[in-house]
């Protein structure tokens, strides 16, 4: 097998992984620290999608409209958050089923507002070689995208003031709260940068997976498996499922069919469930 | 949003021009308003609505006003099953006109079959459905590749890859591919097919590039699968190797994909906005009139059209909607010009004989058609399955066998 | 009158329901049987969820892969069968609940005796189905008359035949329709009855508590295992029913969105409800029927994921739980006795006796040794090589100061940490690896820091529930649990829910509980802890008399209390054994003084 295959396999695998990693980040913070399994979370992302599309039919460049999606993800997310969430928190399934009627709405909402098909932005057509194969450079971009999101996500959350109310808010909301912390404020924004998050992913990933309706469910599998066996690390522990899960799947649909790098994604998952029962991050002593 | 509430009026005028009418024909419709699959469900519906309104206009079927009772599946096949029964027992229908996937197909065909009721699939598909009950206006993948892989094998050269999704469809057609590209003395040097959540391609690229085809034969499935096709001209391989394929387009996968992507990309289908006849003009002008020019026309929904004329020029051909004076009447080679041209329904196998056109992305997002190859008969079809000698056949047959 | 009414409500309205619904089988519009036929297949798809979530607390994603499996094999029996022998019920429902059962068993193996988290456990379900659905796509095989095509399915599939031999034919829509209600109710009324059984209670205790039920003597994870077969069987026949219904399946059975539906069904009509999921079926099923129609314009799923958003918000736990709510309001309140309860006073000649009969009845007491048990996380030494030899005749006390290792050694000795070095014995058994559920049966009763009762049940069904895991017979375990309560005095609470008691009380329940497990070796985690100095008296004549016939280890802070106990008492420091005694010459000890003080050079 020749080293030029090798090396392509592996680097588009590598984007894959980025690719789903950057799809799960908004997840692993909403559910990794918050608790709350957000069955819409796909939902966000494709509003992202499109709030990034209207942007640019507006005249906005892209490089503007995947901010202005994170704006608009982010303020719906916190729409959400005071509507819905909050009344819902320890709640755990009661959220799940508010959050999969959200996505229907959100789902047939699209539908009626901008149709079953929506002209789609393009991918940038640079390309570069390696020996004789020809990679585009947009989805290789996105190892560095989802590398800067992990480095923002993790500053974020354990070294800014926000990020230690937002860890105390979660765990003691009433403790934190009787030190001064106004913990429901705190959760709404949390919640909101977690969908932000999902925008964020929406918007930058729509070169790559335009914009449709339908398109959440995509993520709401691969999504949550990532997450929920990454453990209680839940940042850091997503960024190795991703990789591990996403990026062996993508191996192996290279050198097999997709199929069966479905099946290796499914069967990994078991495999390691049953390894860690409570997820590979249980004994890790990072703090997110 | 226009089509929608372009539906909604057409029932209400159907339904208050009801209750004025004396008799009346109800015929029953169920397709995918809702859920994934409501790309093609929503325009299914509104060129059946269109249908019924043209055919009421030139004076019904029988003299008497055809009404429709239409159901939303909401892309779950359960429901497609409920409402099938729901309207042969309740509604009183006379013709049936339903079903995108053929898994929804399968699911209803046998209901008809006991209830002895016409049921139109109108829906481009892998071929092979054969039931008396049942006729078919969509183009099956034998029809269209036929076609196809001869051309594609003359105008890119002799070295064929296969792109497809993992399920019937998608496999199906690729034995057709096989079938046809050594016909042409071509080879199929590599195939790839995709479970139907796949969101990454960088695998199937470097498959490709690996196996260094001339032509790829590619059928995205819905509007998300249309991600392969720019990553494959970003990655700059659009300028070597030619895209082929038989579903792109019909669900409007070219008003998503970019015009860098687009460009140049070939579809074999049964019907393109960009037509020209007679027929299509007065087609698009009715449907403009009725839902807008926001969403361009797909096939599916000039095959619903084709399905209801079809139909009601049988009920009327046989003077009454008793199923099997409409099937003998259907079986005798009905013939008209549709908006995608002359079409004609062959006896034996049920399906239809049509033109099958190629077009060219171009870069505004639609088609230009750069050949037409006419009067594409069903081959498979017609080999496999005569229901005028053995009626008894129900059967969905597959080539693999 | 009302009370009663309440209690036997799961009975009494499902079999109106079921009445009803037969007897206006006959007169339906055929296409309502119909439509209503699949409705009623989907509540018993909800049920199946409904025993291994509402009851066991598990959130099952796999019952469609049950439901799909159980119905391609139950599909494929009845194709070829039927046309010989017709009455293709008989052919397709037991081997679909078998097959049903077989694959939720070996699912809930690999789940529940790998002691997987909750949300790790419904991922691995969901992965089970989604691994079903990208392999069925393109799995196609030939069994005999039936040919599964992939995505095409397996058509063809009879219908509901309840007649004999080759000519009888299928049932019209109305006579199916009886049928599946019939079918359904009679699994219902099954699981009714199955989860009100001595099985039935050992599962709603995991529900509600699983490291008590285990700390009873449970063996949790084969029950959890059985449970989950049975609701496998369920989804199987409710799969094969559908098969029968259809006439047609397909891959989509195992699809993301039909597995989502369920738990909608169950949350809508009420968690743990068992008919809740009926109802719950039947509300969407109808809903996004008539919407599916053409009402509201078309906007089906605006409307019912509307509807499921406002559900959640202002129903809790569904349709009939909410209405379950507010008819207790209007029923008197159980838990009023445990206003008026007094203080506890222990019997202790009542004592005496039943602890006499739990020696004859289980052996002797059992010495509990310790030997070089060594525990470590990281860098921490919590129990470092710690030899003991505990035996009957007088309690043992563990003291040290905070750190000390005294709940860490005490847990070792449980269960619930497992030594990376050193042994442990329970009389003449290694238990150094046991599970926990193993050592209780082995004769070890174990009490914890804060107090475990079944907050849910009352204060009897707790006392009966700790003595059915040991005699494990009904009326046996009815006499052990009157005679303790009458012993704890607590006879004026005895349907009082445990979760109304005090704390206190909640301790001596716990207490109670142990002891209805006769064990040989008792440890107690700071059984003094909330306790008012009347009851810190009782307790202390409790366990004297406890240690005269068991061997008991009580770990504390309460000095007071461990000088009552008149018994031997052990400093722990630093997770070694630090010195020994008995209280008075500890007290007077320096060594001792400063690691309590945190003086010196001990520390």
């Amino acid at each position: 097998m020749e080293l030029d295959f090798l090396a392509t396999v592996l680097l588009s695998s590598l984007s894959s992984a980025s690719i789903l990693l950057i799809a799960t980040l908004g997840l692993a913070v909403v559910y990794g620290l918050m608790g709350v399994i957000n069955l819409a979370h796909g939902e966000f992302l494709m509003v992202g999608a499109y709030s990034a599309l209207t942007a640019t039919q507006i005249g906005l460049p892209f490089f503007l409209a995947v901010p202005f999606a994170v704006a608009m993800t982010m303020l719906i997310g916190a729409i959400v958050e005071l509507l819905i969430i909050k009344w819902l928190y320890g709640r755990i399934f009661d959220t799940m089923l508010a959050t999969w009627g959200l996505g229907m709405v959100f789902n047939q909402g699209a539908v009626l507002l901008f149709g079953t098909v929506s002209p789609g932005i393009g991918m940038p057509q640079w390309n570069f070689k390696i020996g004789d194969f020809s990679l585009a450079v947009y989805p290789i971009a996105m190892i560095g995208v989802a590398a800067v999101m992990l480095i923002f996500v993790y500053f974020l959350m354990t070294k800014t003031v926000y990020g230690m109310k937002a860890r105390a808010s979660i765990q003691q909301p009433e403790m934190a709260r009787a030190i001064g912390i106004d913990s429901a404020r705190v959760n709404t924004l949390t919640f909101a940068i977690g969908c932000g998050l999902a925008g964020f992913a929406g918007a930058i990933l729509v070169p790559i997976i335009p914009a449709t309706p339908s398109m959440g469910l995509f993520f709401a599998v691969k999504g949550f498996l990532a997450v929920v066996v990454a453990g209680p690390v839940a940042v850091t522990g997503t960024a190795m499922t991703a990789l591990g899960l996403g990026g062996g799947a993508s191996v192996t649909a290279s050198f097999m069919t997709s199929v069966i790098g479905d099946v290796f994604f499914f069967l990994i998952t078991a495999l390691l469930l049953w390894l860690y029962p409570k997820g590979i991050s249980t004994k890790w002593r990072r703090k997110l | 949003m226009k089509n929608l509430f372009g539906a909604l009026s057409v029932t209400t005028a159907l339904a208050l021009t009801t209750t004025v009418a004396m008799a009346e024909v109800k015929v029953g419709a169920i397709f995918d308003l809702t859920g994934g699959l409501n790309i093609y469900g929503i325009q299914q519906r509104n060129a059946l609505d269109l249908a019924i309104a043209d055919v009421n206009a030139a004076g019904g079927v029988n003299g008497e006003e055809v009404v429709v009772v239409g159901y939303d599946a909401q892309s779950e096949l359960s429901k497609y099953t409920q409402f099938a029964q729901t309207a042969v027992l309740r509604d009183g229908i006379s013709a049936m006109f339903a079903g995108l996937t053929s898994s929804s197909r399968e699911a209803i065909r046998p209901i008809f079959r006991e209830a002895n009721i016409p049921y139109f699939y109108a829906s481009l598909y892998e071929g092979g459905a054969c039931d008396r009950q049942t006729f078919v206006t969509g183009s099956s993948a034998s029809q269209q590749l036929s076609v196809l892989m001869d051309w594609a094998v003359k105008n890119y050269g002799p070295r064929v890859y296969i792109m497809a999704p993992d399920y019937n469809f998608g496999t199906i057609s690729g034995h057709w591919i096989h079938e046809y590209a050594e016909r042409n003395g071509a080879e199929v040097v590599g195939e790839d097919y995709l479970a139907l959540s796949v969101t990454d391609y960088a695998p199937t690229i470097q498959k490709i590039q690996a196996a260094n085809p001339d032509v790829v034969v590619a059928l995205p499935v819905g509007a998300a699968q249309t991600g392969f096709l720019e990553q494959f001209a970003a990655a700059g391989l659009k300028d070597s190797i030619g895209v082929v394929s038989t579903n792109y387009g019909s669900g409007n996968q070219q008003v998503v994909v970019s015009p860098q992507a687009g460009e140049g990309l070939i579809s074999a289908m049964g019907y393109f906005p960009s037509v020209e006849s007679e027929a299509n003009t007065a087609f698009k002008a009715a449907w403009e009139a009725e839902y807008g020019t926001d969403t361009p026309i797909v096939a599916g929904a000039v095959d619903v059209w084709n399905a209801v004329q079809l139909w009601a020029a049988a009920a009327n051909q046989a003077g009454s909607t008793d199923t099997d004076a409409v099937i003998a009447a259907l079986e005798s080679g009905l013939s008209f010009e549709a908006p995608n041209g002359t079409v004609t329904l062959e006896p034996g196998s049920h399906h239809l004989r049509q033109d099958i056109y190629i077009a060219r992305g171009n870069a505004t997002n639609g088609f230009d058609i750069v050949e037409t190859f006419a009067d594409s008969a069903p081959s498979y079809e017609n080999e496999m399955c005569n229901l005028i000698e053995n009626p008894d056949l129900a059967e969905h047959f597959t080539p693999e066998g | 009158m009302f009370e009663k009414l309440h209690k036997s409500s799961g009975l009494v309205f499902p079999i109106l329901a079921t009445i009803a619904a037969l007897a206006v089988s006959g007169s339906l519009d055929p296409y309502l049987a119909f439509v209503a036929t699949s409705w009623i297949i989907f509540g018993l798809l909800g049920l199946s969820l409904d025993v291994i979530w509402g009851r066991v607390g598990l959130l099952s994603l796999a019952q469609t892969a049950f439901y799909g499996l159980g119905g391609y094999f139950g599909a494929v029996i009845a194709i070829n069968m039927a046309p010989s022998f017709g009455m293709t019920l008989v052919w397709a429902l037991p081997a679909a609940a078998v097959f049903g059962a077989i694959t939720a068993a070996a699912l809930g193996y690999i789940i529940f005796y790998s002691r997987m988290g909750a949300l790790q456990s419904t991922i691995l379900s969901y992965t089970f189905t989604l691994l079903l659905w990208s392999v069925t796509q393109t799995f196609k095989l030939d069994v005999g008359a039936a040919t599964i095509g992939g995505d095409n399915g397996l058509s063809n599939i009879p219908g509901i035949i309840l007649g004999f031999g080759a000519e009888a034919s299928k049932l019209k829509p109305n006579g199916a329709f009886a049928t599946v209600v019939a079918v359904s109710a009679a699994v219902y009324f099954f699981t009714y009855w199955l989860m009100r059984s001595n099985f039935g209670k050992i599962v709603d205790c995991i529900r509600i508590d699983i490291e008590k039920t285990e700390l009873l003597g449970y063996d949790i994870r084969k029950i959890q295992v059985l449970n989950f077969a049975y609701s496998g069987a369920i989804a199987g026949i409710a799969g094969a029913l559908f098969a029968l219904w259809a006439n047609y399946l397909n891959p989509s059975i195992f699809s993301v969105q039909e597995a989502l539906m369920i738990p909608i069904y169950v949350l809508v009509g009420g968690l743990g409800t068992l008919a809740g999921p009926f109802l719950g079926a039947i509300v969407i099923g109808a809903l996004s029927f008539w919407l599916g129609g053409g009402a509201a314009g078309g906007q089906t799923t605006l409307i019912l994921g509307t509807i499921l958003i406002l559900l959640v918000l202002f129903l809790k736990n569904g349709f009939l739980g909410a209405l379950n709510n507010l008819w207790m309001r209007y029923l008197p309140d159980p838990n009023e006795a445990a206003r008026n309860a007094g203080a506890v006073k222990i019997d202790t000649e009542v004592l005496d006796s039943i602890l006499t009969e739990a020696t004859a009845q289980a052996g002797p007491a059992k010495n509990l040794i310790t030997d070089e048990v060594f525990k470590q996380f990281g860098g921490v030494i919590p129990v470092n090589k710690v030899s003991r030899n505990f035996t009957p005749g007088k309690p043992y006390s563990l003291i040290g100061p905070n750190g000390a290792g005294k709940s860490s050694f005490l847990k070792t000795c449980v269960g619930i940490y497992r030594p990376e070095g050193g042994k442990i014995l329970l009389g003449d058994d290694d238990i150094t690896k046991a599970a926990i559920f193993d050592r209780v049966n082995k004769g070890m009763g174990v009490k914890n820091q804060k107090p475990q009762v079944f907050g849910d049940n009352t204060v009897l069904e707790n006392l009966w529930i700790a003595a059915y895991a040991r005699t494990k017979n009904g009326d046996a375990a009815d006499v052990i649990a009157g005679r303790i309560l009458g012993m704890l005095g607590m006879d004026g609470q005895r349907a009082v829910q445990a979760s109304a008691l005090s704390h206190g009380q909640q301790q001596w329940l716990d207490i109670g509980m142990v002891l209805c497990l006769a064990p040989r070796v008792v440890l107690l985690d700071e059984p003094a802890a909330g306790m008012t100095n009347e009851e810190t008296r009782e307790l202390s004549l409790l366990v004297r008399t406890l240690a005269k016939h068991t061997t008991v280890v009580v770990v504390e802070h309460d000095m007071e209390f461990v000088r009552t106990l008149e018994g031997h008492v052990t400093v722990l420091h630093q997770g070694k054994l630090f010195a020994e005694g008995n209280i008075e010459t500890l007290r007077a000890s320096d060594a001792v003084l400063d690691i309590y003080l945190g003086r010196g050079k001990h520390v």
